[in-house]
């Protein structure tokens, strides 16, 4: 059996607003697959229905070959779960949260002590088991809740936004735990809104007002932007992209730092100089590139007709 | 306060209307629930020992002994649970509970009264000693009657000393409309006091006051932003809370409603005053729920609602004076029952009075020097 | 229902007890402190009555009927009126809680065998005060129309009441308040201490990982209600020491059935604080609703003070659903009457059916949220 997550039309509505519109998607064993969106674009709502914490109003989901509506007690015992907020106790010490999640999966005797010395080693916190949760760095408890998630060593694990909020270096080194996991054959299904953690996904589903608007590896998502993308550097950014995104030929005009990102409609640059000539503007430089992961979402959502928050 | 002052305090009670009206069930909580409970515990709060439950064993069966026992159930004071001529039974049914009275006829016993001499038992199940005591008084008052009814029936004795009592205020002497003001108090300070300690304290756990604190409010209008929305809420369910004694339970309201409200006012306040000093002592909702309980037990149990204050051991009598329901209450059931208004009960208006200003003065200094973070 | 499960949970419930002194230390002293003061401070047993004595006979023979009443110990006289009109003066002013009238022609009338009146004026604002001042009164009366007016002469023996108080002989409120208590104290603080645990774990979203676990709402149920049925037993331990040591309050039945009884007691309250943190799902509503379905219910609805016989028929129902009310019938029979479980055993099935019927409900309410 090589299909660890199988979603078939998961619906979630709140009253008359709807959080998941008829998401369907499959997710291989050993698989690293990413939800990528905005807030709010449904992506803990349709984590929720997975792991049975939520249920769906309609559609249907299996998880390890289970049906998550009528397993819900054996299905936890194969998941591991770690949610966008930091959801260990504050007020029990390192090792205890690792006592107290051992007790709850059942994790006994010299595997308990096994899997407690690996996760200490695994976040760090070798010589902090005796320190309270709360008096830990955000990105240590984010690996520690990542070490509880994952203490009964579950083949598959759901990650919701779990490094949001951390620095880049930690993030960089949670990612290094995932991969490690993913290597060692557990299915990770991470959601996130940083597109660079984005790449490290074997596939990502792109999600927008409680819609899967499209779903690939990340290189062929952004293969599939086939629209010309421009780097454009000028000396007054914000003037620019007033100019730009105004012309006729520039579909969306964004600034990135000091860089403007600039989607035509016309395969060459000319479209663009004429518009910022018109301005008094010279860019300084003025680049064609492949489009980033960011740049495909934001292009994908424009055909969608546009994102739900700004 | 100027300037600026007011339009902050109105956006701080907007935000807390909003707040505590969020939940639909709050709505339900804050003005259903006080009318509820004045309603359940006004029949809970009674007193009066009618219908005692007897047990009769009578050895005697004669129309004198059936007589005696029909003086005691048409008095309306006892009524007879059960009859058997075995003691054993009555032992066990005292012993159970079924009965609070046992009574016991011997044998001859019409014999005896004619020649003098006759003897009943009454037990009675001392462990709850209230009920004993009255309805001990009770039995030993009727068969006194009863005998001096059939004495007289039989040969002329001399007469005793008659004693005829009269009763001000509440010539039934039924308990229930002395009570269910006491209800009314209890139940008005308990909401206010709670809803003011945990407004303040949810904003404290969220980490909400710290951010309202660096705003240039001021504590004093903090407070006042926290305390007005409750108060009126608290305004209204005064309201309703007298609405239910007067026309639900027939308490008589003599006095005016002048008077009343002056006292409610005043002790809406000081119930603010107490739930803003608890806020300032506990840090989570658990620590406000334990506190409001360690000062609520006492303050009710120490009121004079179900314990008179003067039987009270004296240190204890004094401590009451700091408690604000105590003075309500000797304020609200005269203003019910007796008409009185403040220009009688004027000492008990002050005692409030400063209760509620020290309340006050206590939270605010305390806020003052905390910053309300602790 | 798995043990490790279970243990696990309720020992991170222990530890977090632990590692808040604050509401540890209430939980322990709150209650020994309670039943100290309110131990000491509250009776029924009125006998320092406020009498004010109208004498209009003034004979050797009126006063005699008053020195009566003081010699009882119940009444202190505070003011001796002159004329009838300043009675009214005094029930004005609110400070006459009973007036003695003893009319001019008292003790003429005793002297030609006509029955005497004698008038006694209550404050019947107060009824229950009202009612034992004319009980005490009229006792009083009685015994002294027996002793000094039918005295000398050759009578009829009246019919003799041979009275016997079991139980509380001396008939101390005491007795009676110190069981009570023990019902009513361990009720709110057992509901008040579970009352939040499972909306606090919602609002700090600790309660999602754990629902993300194989433990079942029940195991958490049960997990968090262990060491909380722990601090209750020790609670009532050292109240019941506490009523023996200071109080005198007499303990006449099996001391295992009382704890059996009161563990049961104890799980039933805990779970009504569970069900209460379930569905409520905010702390702030919480609180509201465990004080009101807690405190006051405990204290009226439970038979401590007010008999549940001579509530309506509607709330005698009500009071099924205090658990207080069954406890109350447990603590009072076994420590005064020495009752055991031949008479006790319906309070065990009520509160039994209590308990499971609060954590069932507890944990549908609860399944409802999460699933």
């Amino acid at each position: 059996m090589s299909r660890a997550i199988r979603a078939r039309e998961l619906t979630r509505r709140f009253g008359d607003f709807t959080a998941v519109d008829a998401v369907s998607f499959d997710v291989a064993e050993g698989e690293i697959f990413g939800f990528l969106g905005p807030n709010g674009a449904g992506k803990t709502t349709t984590i929720k229905m997975l792991i049975g914490l939520l249920a769906p109003t309609s559609g249907t989901a299996e998880v390890a070959g289970l049906d998550v509506a009528s397993h819900g007690p054996e299905l936890r015992q194969r998941i591991g779960y770690m949610s966008q907020r930091f959801s260990l106790y504050l007020d029990l010490t390192v090792g205890e949260n690792i006592e107290l999640f051992a007790g709850l999966y059942g994790v006994t005797g010299d595997r308990y002590d096994a899997r407690r010395s690996w996760i200490l080693g695994m976040a760090g916190l070798e010589d902090r088991a005796d320190r309270l949760t709360a008096e830990l760095p955000l990105g240590w408890k984010q690996r520690l809740a990542l070490g509880c998630a994952v203490l009964h060593e579950p083949p598959i694990l759901f990650l919701d936004e779990p490094t949001s909020g951390v620095d880049p270096l930690a993030r960089r080194r949670f990612w290094d735990l995932i991969d490690e996991l993913a290597a060692a054959g557990t299915t990770v299904l991470v959601s996130t809104h940083y597109m660079e953690e984005a790449e490290y996904c074997h596939r990502l589903a792109l999600m927008n007002r409680g819609e899967l608007i499209a779903l690939d590896a990340p290189a062929s998502l952004r293969a599939s932007v086939e629209l010309p993308l421009y780097r454009v550097t000028v000396a007054e950014p914000a003037r620019a992209v007033a100019a730009l995104q105004g012309a006729d030929d520039v579909l969306e005009a964004a600034m990135f730092g000091r860089t403007l990102h600039v989607l035509t409609e016309r395969e060459d640059e000319g479209g663009i100089r004429s518009a910022l000539e018109a301005e008094g503007l010279e860019p300084q430089s003025l680049d064609r590139a492949s489009p980033s992961l960011e740049d495909v979402f934001v292009a994908l959502v424009r055909r969608e007709g546009g994102a739900r928050e700004g | 306060m100027r300037g600026g002052g007011w339009t902050r305090i109105r956006r701080m009670i907007a935000k807390e209307l909003r707040q505590i009206f969020r939940d639909p069930r709050m709505g339900r909580i804050v003005f259903i629930a006080p009318v509820i409970q004045l309603v359940i515990f006004g029949y809970a709060v009674n007193t009066d020992i009618r219908d005692t439950p007897m047990f009769v064993v009578d050895h005697d069966r004669t129309a004198e002994s059936r007589l005696l026992v029909d003086a005691l159930t048409a008095s309306g004071y006892f009524r007879v649970e059960a009859r058997s001529r075995d003691p054993d039974a009555m032992t066990r049914a005292l012993h159970r509970g079924d009965v609070i009275v046992g009574l016991q006829i011997p044998p001859g016993f019409a014999g005896d009264l004619a020649s003098g001499g006759a003897s009943v038992q009454v037990l009675v199940d001392g462990s709850n000693s209230n009920t004993a005591t009255v309805a001990q008084g009770n039995a030993l008052r009727i068969i006194r009657d009863f005998t001096t009814r059939r004495l007289r029936a039989g040969a002329p004795v001399p007469a005793g000393v008659d004693l005829r009592i009269r009763a001000w205020f509440n010539p039934d002497l039924a308990s229930r409309v002395y009570n269910v003001p006491g209800v009314l108090g209890v139940i008005v300070l308990l909401m206010s006091g709670l809803l003011t300690a945990v407004a303040v304290v949810r904003e404290r756990e969220l980490g909400t006051l710290e951010q309202l604190l660096v705003t240039p409010m001021r504590p004093a209008e903090l407070i006042l932003g926290k305390t007005l929305p409750v108060a009126f809420i608290a305004s209204i369910q005064i309201i309703l809370v007298t609405l239910v004694a007067i026309l639900w339970f027939d308490v008589p309201f003599r006095g005016s409603f002048l008077a009343l409200a002056v006292a409610a006012v005043i002790y809406i306040v000081s119930g603010l005053a107490f739930g803003l000093l608890i806020s300032t002592v506990a840090r989570t909702l658990q620590e406000a729920l334990m506190v409001m309980f360690l000062f609520f037990m006492p303050a009710i149990l120490l009121s004079g609602f179900m314990f008179p204050i003067f039987t009270m051991p004296e240190v204890f009598q004094w401590i009451t004076y700091a408690n604000p329901i105590r003075h309500f209450l000797e304020i609200v059931r005269p203003v019910f029952l007796k008409g009185y208004g403040v220009g009688e009960l004027w000492p008990s208006y002050l005692y409030l009075l400063a209760i509620a200003a020290l309340g006050f003065l206590g939270a605010r200094a305390r806020i003052g020097r905390t910053g309300l973070v602790s | 229902m798995s043990w490790t499960r279970l243990t696990a949970m309720a020992r991170k419930e222990w530890i977090q007890l632990r590692r808040d002194p604050r509401s540890m230390t209430l939980a322990f002293v709150l209650p020994v402190l309670m039943l100290l003061v309110f131990g000491y401070a509250i009776t029924w047993d009125v006998n320092d009555l406020d009498l004010v004595v109208l004498d209009q006979d003034r004979t050797a023979r009126s006063r005699s009927l008053v020195e009566a009443f003081t010699a009882s110990g119940y009444f202190t006289i505070v003011e001796r009126l002159e004329t009838y009109a300043a009675v009214d003066a005094a029930v004005g002013r609110g400070n006459a809680a009973s007036v003695l009238v003893i009319p001019p022609r008292f003790s003429e009338d005793l002297a030609s065998g006509r029955t005497a009146p004698v008038q006694l004026l209550l404050d019947g604002a107060d009824a229950n005060s009202a009612t034992i001042a004319f009980n005490y009164a009229d006792a009083i009366v009685d015994r002294w129309s027996r002793d000094a007016i039918l005295k000398g002469r050759t009578l009829q023996a009246p019919l003799t009441t041979e009275l016997r108080t079991w139980y509380n002989p001396t008939l101390e409120s005491r007795n009676m308040i110190v069981p009570g208590l023990i019902a009513v104290i361990m009720m709110t603080i057992a509901a008040m201490l579970t009352a939040l645990t499972i909306a606090r774990e919602w609002e700090r979203g600790t309660m999602e990982q754990l629902a993300s676990t194989p433990a079942t709402k029940l195991e958490i149920l049960i997990g968090k209600l262990m060491p909380y049925v722990a601090i209750g037993l020790i609670d009532v331990a050292l109240i019941v020491v506490a009523g023996l040591l200071v109080f005198g309050v007499p303990f006449r039945g099996p001391v295992v059935v009382f704890f059996a009884q009161t563990f049961l007691f104890l799980v039933g309250a805990l779970g009504l604080g569970m069900l209460i943190s379930a569905a409520a799902k905010s702390q702030f509503l919480a609180t509201q609703v465990a004080l009101i379905t807690t405190l006051l219910p405990a204290m009226l609805l439970s038979g401590f003070l007010f008999e549940i016989e001579a509530m309506p028929g509607v709330l005698q129902g009500v009071t099924y659903l205090v658990p207080a009310r069954y406890y109350v019938v447990v603590a009072r029979g076994i420590m005064l009457k020495g009752v055991g479980p031949d008479v006790l055993w319906i309070q065990s099935v009520f509160m039994i059916v209590f308990a499971v019927a609060g954590l069932a409900l507890a944990a549908r309410v609860f399944r409802k949220e999460v699933a």
